[in-house]
């Protein structure tokens, strides 16, 4: 039987089987969750395939009418611009109804996404149309997303993200945004579809995308100490977001992806802190040394994320409540604390004390590192400890070019530099590796953690 | 909702902008005022692309000093370039950051600010000396025509004139009308 009319069936017989006592209340979810996943899993040749496909013969019928277009009347030319966007669709309804060829059908859907962005272009070719260009890619995104809400299609949710990204790139780099602000709607407007369609690929995108805003937005600013600040809070909240999401059943599917990006963003922006360089205002794209002063955009913002930080540690304190706390759980609270008075009092002083600012920035740096390790070990998470292990070699090796780059001689410093990597990497490698194989050992016992 | 019920939603919703931005433009062809500018060559280290064309108009710079209106503009913002016919030309008499009202013969032409200049050599004095322009987009830079006839629009023989004929609308939007090489119609914009 075919594996998605096999899910469908399911679907129908689960709740009675529920009642006859076959199947125990909340199992369903369970079931038809790894049986989807198996469905998709053994039909992804299939899928790359007519993705492929779809691809070569979008972009075959493309190249055709482009080499005769100048000869094509406007009439023919928007028939067929039209027509064709009518005709995928028209494909896809067939093979998607009854679940013909789902997945084919899915790639028709995507073909019918690519061609409205063919037809926005020549139809602006066609008409002379010249108008902010970024905006021809919103709309692009847009009608991916509609097309995503209507045919509950992942593929083209996933091109709607990847072009409101595009289009925020433009706007960052082609018309010097301060901050592209538009994009969190927009942004925000693909997750309800995730959430209900529990689509985890386009979950993946989405948090990439988030990113990569960020990372535009970083390029477009010129006060990045303040910036990186709002970064390190606005992931670190995200982060104890996927925490929290963890402990309720319809959102703990999602959780591992929101923490581990999360995770990953807010410890790029805390070891950015960890630079006096930019605790003493130096702007690594502008050349200036001087700290400024937080603008009150700045302040506000910071100020916002630093209550809702400390609004979600309670939270999540609320959810362990009645548990005996843990210490990972008790040393995160700490180190959260620490990290919003540091965060606090580095808004107001001036540049004489950047050097302790960014003392104060390593320690914490070093202590969050190795709660994550703990944390990682308590939670049975891999990546914690990886990601871990990474950042702390990563600190280590920074800190040493930083402080003996012009206090030894260069060869030392070169020799002492190669005995650090060798030695430290030889240990911390033993160290990771140890940890890892108790975390798998602990989950092959199915103890708890 | 059955499947083709709301394939038929999807064809409606993705079909609506682009019949939509044919409309626009459309209608900024219908009831703009015909205006008819004057060409400059473009930029010479500027790139031709194939089929499309890139125009330079004479009203694309603009000397804030000698125009009325405001004189403060920054990169990227929003402006309406007041026309006046002359002899054979619209020709820019001032510059506002918001849409002005206008006399009978009058057109306000809506632009971006691509950049502002606040210097310019002298190759005469060998000196740097003070000025206040801008350099505006409008929306009419580009032009499609067939493969191979662009350059002879974008860089036109010696004696040739390419001049452009608009249609602006009530909100300032223009839209090209037509192609006029040495006073004779090239290319003529039609809904089909």
């Amino acid at each position: 039987m075919n594996k998605n009319r096999f899910l469908k069936q399911l679907k129908k017989e689960l709740p009675g089987w529920m009642e006859q006592g076959w199947v125990r209340p909340g199992a369903d979810q369970a079931i038809l969750e790894q049986v989807g996943q198996r469905a998709e899993s053994a039909s992804f040749l299939s899928v790359a395939f007519a993705i492929l496909g779809v691809l070569l013969l979008g972009s075959g019928v493309i190249t055709f009418f482009a080499a005769n277009w100048g000869v094509m009347p406007k009439i023919v030319k928007l028939g067929l611009l039209l027509g064709g966007l009518w005709l995928a669709f028209a494909v896809a309804g067939y093979l998607l109804r009854d679940d013909r060829a789902p997945h084919l059908g899915q790639a028709a859907v995507l073909l019918g996404v690519i061609l409205f962005g063919a037809n926005i272009m020549l139809i602006a070719q066609i008409y002379h149309i010249d108008s902010h260009y970024p905006n021809g890619v919103l709309l692009w995104s847009l009608g991916g997303l509609a097309v995503a809400w209507l045919l509950r299609s992942q593929p083209a949710l996933i091109a709607a993200i990847a072009l409101a990204v595009l289009w925020t790139g433009m706007e960052s780099f082609g018309f010097q945004r301060q901050m592209h602000g538009w994009f969190l709607p927009l942004w925000l407007a693909f997750l309800p579809l995730i959430y209900r369609m529990r689509w985890k690929p386009a979950l993946h995108v989405a948090m990439i995308g988030l990113l990569l805003w960020s990372f535009f937005c970083f390029e477009s600013l010129r006060s990045p100490l303040f910036v990186v600040q709002v970064y390190f809070l606005a992931y670190l909240a995200l982060f104890l977001l996927g925490l929290i999401m963890d402990s309720y059943e319809r959102w703990s599917y999602f959780a591992v992806p929101v923490q581990r990006y999360s995770l990953v963003a807010a410890l790029v922006s805390f070891y950015a802190l960890t630079f006096p360089h930019l605790q003493f205002g130096y702007l690594f794209l502008h050349g200036t040394n001087i700290r400024p002063g937080v603008a009150t955009a700045w302040l506000a913002a910071t100020s916002i994320l630093l209550v809702l930080v400390a609004v979600l540690v309670l939270w999540h304190r609320q959810r362990f409540r009645g548990q005996k706390n843990p210490l990972w759980l008790l040393w995160g609270q700490a180190l959260v604390a620490a990290g919003i008075v540091l965060i606090t009092v580095n808004l107001f002083i001036g540049v004489r004390y950047a050097n302790l600012m960014a003392i104060g920035f390593n320690l914490l740096m070093f202590a969050g590192v190795v709660w994550l390790i703990l944390a990682g070990s308590h939670l049975g998470d891999r990546f914690f400890v990886n990601t871990a292990f990474f950042f702390f070699a990563l600190t280590v090796m920074s800190r040493y070019f930083d402080t003996f780059w012009s206090l030894m001689n260069r060869s030392f410093f070169f020799m002492a530099g190669g005995v650090l990597l060798i030695g430290g990497g030889i240990f911390l490698e033993r160290k990771r590796r140890k940890l890892t194989r108790q975390i798998t050992s602990r989950r092959g016992e199915g103890g708890g953690l | 909702m059955k499947i083709s019920v709301r394939i038929v939603i999807t064809c409606v919703i993705l079909t609506l902008p682009l019949v939509g931005m044919i409309a626009r433009k459309q209608w900024t062809l219908e009831t703009g005022t015909a205006v008819l500018l004057e060409t400059q060559p473009v930029d010479p280290r500027s790139l031709f692309r194939g089929d499309y064309v890139r125009l330079n108009y004479i009203v694309s710079d603009l000397d804030l000093e000698k125009l009325a209106g405001d004189l403060e503009f920054t990169r990227y913002d929003d402006v309406y370039v007041v026309l006046t016919e002359a002899e054979r030309y619209w020709e820019a008499r001032a510059v506002y950051q918001r849409r002005p009202q206008l006399a009978e013969n009058q057109v306000a032409l809506k632009g971006k600010v691509k950049y502002v200049q606040t210097s310019r050599w002298n190759p005469e004095t060998k000196k740097s000396e003070p000025v206040k322009s801008i350099h505006v987009t409008y929306g009419i830079e580009n032009y499609f025509v067939p493969e191979g006839e662009g350059r002879g629009l974008e860089r036109p023989p010696a004696g040739s004139k390419v001049e452009m004929l608009m249609a602006v609308d009530r909100f300032g939007q223009a839209g090209i009308k037509a192609v006029l090489v040495n006073g004779e119609e090239r290319y003529r914009e039609t809904l089909f």
